[in-house]
């Protein structure tokens, strides 16, 4: 086979699965939200309602396209689509899988093996700040500036954190390469514990999730789009498909979140104690090391649902006050002690 | 004092953005308006349009009779119609003299209380709405549900009740009332407890509230608030303690008051209140259980009531605060003038005060807890 | 007119906000389960606070007020007189009736010695308040159980008195007709209205209890 070729069903393969796993998520966040409040949710279409989501997207592609009269066209068409490129190009470069051997060809499940793959996620996280200020801005309302201006305070507030603790978690591991990550999270650590992330940056996992809620802009960190302040924040005045890219676009978000987290702090594809690639064939390997990854992302991503309907949102400043005063000195300190740790050890 | 509000924000350049919440607007509960200055998110001056609503409710009680004008006041607040029916009904009782048997005020209690809580229970679970928290909406509103369900089985409708007649009550609560609420009475506690344990101590959720809009007692009387928003400010003033009406005087019943006024200190009163009117049900309830199965619903009325020559201001502890209603006779059958005073008009004169210097977000959250209803304040 | 400073006190675990919502992910977790569980009984009414519109409906009130109706007595014959009490009682002033004279020769079609020439309901005005109900000496017109009350065209919402006789025999055949009202005891004249009232109606008011509901989640 040609490597042309298996580099293209990759790129196929993952962005069908993104996709796959954004639509199923709207249905899954519907479901278990109404679930969450004694509700039953949408559950007319197809089995279990399964089929909304595509109602959905049927319904946001046919509906008329509207773009506001005093609004700047050229950046009301290219905000959502800069929201929504870079969520899904910073799944390229996340291990999916570790490697499936197929006619005696390694194939590693991986798009790209990027050997700065951390930066490479982190600048394109950076990216999707301006589709939210170009789209909050281009659409000539007070409220979408409003959550324009939110959202990239806070995205850019929330980024420091995030990075001081992927700064830690790279330390650990020496490495930029997001596979090398995860295979050094094999075997166990300190004779008992998985030898996963969490258990050596307890702390940069919390601020890691702490600053993913709010670089996804999820509750209790919704507050660009906090609906009963600021009617719709950025997307108040779209419509028709240029909403559901932006809506799509956080599903993606979080589903790459969700990859970036299994990958630094849960192992990854590795099951705890347990080798699986010394019992499973070549094939089965593969795909079995695949599937328990897509769980604990699975894991991940309920946990986004199910902290959503559980807490209250944050208010502007407090948010800015969380993220500079409390998380960042502690991702200081997370790095700081990470770093004295190393050189001790070492 | 609307339009002289100072602009005190520390930065400020003089160069506002004027925003327009509402009246259609996801936070804005009704048609309600406030034409909001802002630096930022903080706002400088913030202007409520009363009167969006208006209806011309009073005037339209010149020409209906005195029964007649029942299903009206279920539309002034109508979280809580039977609390605003039995409020007119006692003032037209008060202006003939009329001595109500007591098996129908116990009935106006239950149901009043039961409004009560209906109401709060609406008002915290929208609270939690505005404030981004939607779960214990839900679990409240359930409660509610099962609220209304003994409405209806009382007397046919769940929201515009038009419980009551002048003279007493329309029929004896139901056969099954008593096993719906043993049913309801754990759960209403079940859910207020839900929600204090998905709220209360919630760190979020406080610092959202704890010292947002906060209000000295001086500055609440001088606005003339009553009710929950004046007792958070710490003045313990409930028309049921102090100027008992109907059997009020009968019943043990704490009034729960807060400290700072502030949107912690509504929230908390209102889940308190919830409790203290179960139990007032539970005693008025254990009355009724006393009464003859016979015993009078009505007093002896005429068939169409025409008041003596005079006026009457009756005013009750709705859940808002003190509904007043003020009629003036002449004799006829149909009252020469009606003035209502909504606990919530009061209430929302001093929203300009409130919020100055605020954020936006706080503009919303405070909204919420002093449950404005535009129904009852531009009626 | 300054606003008082509140000072935030907190404890250790409201302070680390980790706590809490932990404890509320408990609880919401609780809830999800159960309802999770619900979901997948059999039946349209699956979770034990959703009811699945058309097919599956939630016990009526037997006195809703809903749509109206003109009671026939047990010869079929039509218990109103055309007396305009309701009209006069209705607060939004929807019923219009023109009393007449029972025509010759269909004596049998009417209860009492004036009928009602047309009896029109204005659904579009009317606010459902049951007072016409309450007024009308004959007991005649009663509000049913209908609450699906969408028409497509004004002209539907006029309910005439062929609609009105409809509705009460639909509701005679789904069983769902008023139970008489009791009668409220009134002060002073009580014990002897009641005696000469209580041996004409001896209906209740009220529907049995039913258990329409599974056991909420424990907490």
């Amino acid at each position: 086979m040609n490597d042309w070729v298996i580099a293209i069903i990759k790129v196929v393969f993952i962005w069908v699965w993104t996709l796959l796993v954004a639509v199923v998520m709207t249905w899954v966040e519907r479901r278990g939200a109404a679930m969450i409040q004694d509700r039953l949710g949408p559950n007319r279409a197809g089995p279990f309602g399964l089929f909304q989501p595509l109602a959905d997207g049927i319904k946001l592609f046919t509906k008329e396209d509207i773009i506001p009269a005093n609004a700047n066209r050229i950046l009301f068409i290219l905000g959502p689509i800069l929201f929504s490129l870079p969520a899904f190009s910073a799944y390229a470069v996340v291990p999916f899988g570790d490697k499936i051997v197929i006619a005696g060809k390694e194939i590693i499940l991986q798009v790209s093996d990027v050997n700065v793959g951390f930066l490479y996620v982190v600048a394109l996280g950076s990216m999707a700040v301006y589709g939210v200020i170009v789209g909050g801005w281009a659409s000539n309302n007070k409220f979408s500036i409003l959550g324009g201006l939110r959202s990239t305070a806070q995205l850019i507030s929330y980024e420091v954190p995030w990075g001081l603790a992927l700064l830690a978690a790279a330390l650990v591991y020496g490495t930029f390469s997001l596979r090398e990550i995860s295979i050094a999270q094999q075997g166990t650590f300190l004779g008992f514990l998985p030898n996963w992330g969490i258990f050596r940056q307890p702390l940069g996992f919390l601020l890691f999730i702490v600053a993913a809620y709010a670089e996804a802009n999820r509750v209790p960190f919704d507050l660009p789009e906090a609906e009963s302040e600021i009617v719709a924040g950025y997307h108040t005045e779209y419509g028709s498909m240029r909403l559901g890219l932006y809506l799509f676009g956080e599903y993606v978000n979080l589903c790459t979140l969700s990859a970036l987290m299994v990958t630094l702090y849960f192992g990854s594809w590795h099951l705890p104690y347990l080798n699986m690639e010394a019992f499973l064939g070549p094939i089965s390997y593969g795909i079995a090391s695949f599937l328990v990854f897509f769980l604990k992302v699975s894991f991940f991503l309920w946990l986004f649902v199910w902290v959503r309907w559980t807490v209250p949102r944050f208010r502007y400043d407090q948010v800015m006050g969380l993220g500079w005063k409390s998380l960042i000195p502690l991702a200081l300190a997370n790095l700081f002690v990470t770093a004295l740790a190393i050189q001790l050890t070492v | 004092m609307v339009n002289e509000c100072v602009v005190n924000a520390g930065h400020s350049t003089g160069d506002y953005v004027t925003i327009n919440i509402g009246p259609s607007h996801p936070a804005m509960h009704g048609t309600l308006r406030v034409i909001a200055q802002t630096d930022g998110e903080t706002v400088v001056k913030a202007d409520p349009e009363i009167g969006y609503l208006h209806r011309g409710v009073e005037k339209l009680g010149e020409h209906l009779t005195y029964h007649q004008f029942i299903p009206i006041t279920d539309r002034l607040n109508y979280c809580s119609a039977i609390a605003n029916n039995v409020s007119y009904e006692m003032a037209v009782e008060k202006l003939m003299g009329l001595e109500v048997p007591e098996k129908a005020q116990l009935i106006r209690v239950i149901m009043t209380e039961l409004a009560r809580i209906a109401d709060h229970q609406v008002l915290v679970g929208i609270l939690g709405v505005d404030l981004g928290a939607f779960t214990p909406f839900f679990y409240l509103i359930i409660q509610r549900e099962e609220i209304y369900e003994i409405f209806e089985w009382y007397n046919g409708a769940r929201l515009t009740n038009t419980f009551g007649r002048i003279g007493g009550v329309e029929a004896d609560l139901p056969d099954d009332f008593d096993a719906r609420w043993r049913e309801l009475r754990p759960n209403l506690f079940k859910a207020i407890d839900e929600t204090d344990k998905l709220l209360t101590h919630n760190r979020i959720w406080m610092d959202r509230t704890i010292g947002v809009t906060a209000f000295s007692p001086e500055d609440a009387l001088a606005w003339g608030f009553t009710g929950p928003c004046l007792r958070a400010c710490g003045v313990k003033r409930d028309l049921r303690k102090d100027e008992p009406y109907g059997l009020y005087d009968r019943f043990t019943f704490d009034v729960p008051i807060g400290k700072n006024g502030d949107v912690f200190d509504r929230y908390m009163i209102r889940m308190k209140e919830m409790e203290e009117s179960i139990k007032i049900i539970d005693q008025a309830y254990a009355m009724y259980q006393e009464m003859a199965p016979d015993a009078p619903l009505m007093a002896k009325v005429p068939k169409v009531i025409k008041p003596p020559v005079g006026e009457v201001y009756h005013a009750t502890e709705a859940p808002n605060g003190e509904l007043g209603f003020f009629i003036k006779s002449d004799g006829s059958d149909k009252p020469y003038r009606i003035k209502i005073r909504p606990p919530c008009y009061m209430v929302y004169q001093a929203f300009p005060e409130l919020v100055k210097g605020e954020m936006i977000a706080d503009l919303i959250a405070c909204l919420s807890s002093l449950n404005v209803i535009a129904g009852e304040l531009d009626r | 007119m300054a606003k008082p400073v509140v000072e935030k006190r907190y404890t250790l675990s409201e302070r680390i906000y980790l706590v809490e919502i932990l404890k509320g992910m408990v609880l919401t977790w609780r809830h999800f389960i159960f309802n999770f569980r619900a979901s997948f009984r059999p039946g349209p009414h699956t979770v034990p606070t959703c009811w699945q519109y058309p097919e599956d409906r939630r016990e009526i009130s037997p006195i809703f007020r809903g749509e109206h109706m003109l009671l026939l007595d047990e010869q079929g014959r039509e218990l109103c007189v055309g007396c305009g009490m309701c009209a006069k009682a209705c607060p939004a002033q929807c019923i219009t009736v023109k009393m007449a004279k029972v025509p010759e020769g269909e004596e049998g079609r009417y209860a009492g010695k004036t009928c009602s020439q047309s009896f029109n309901i204005d659904l579009l005005r009317c606010i459902f308040c049951g007072f016409c109900e309450e007024t009308c000496p004959k007991g005649a017109i009663v509000l049913g159980q209908g609450y699906e009350l969408a028409r497509y065209t004004p002209e539907e919402c006029q309910l005439g008195k062929e609609r009105l006789i409809s509705n009460f025999r639909d509701a005679k055949a789904k069983g769902t007709l008023k139970p008489p009202r009791k009668p409220v005891p009134v002060a002073g004249e009580a014990a002897k209205e009641a005696e000469e009232k209580g041996s004409k109606a001896k209906g209740t008011r009220t529907g049995p209890a039913t258990a329409r509901k599974a056991a909420p989640p424990k907490a």
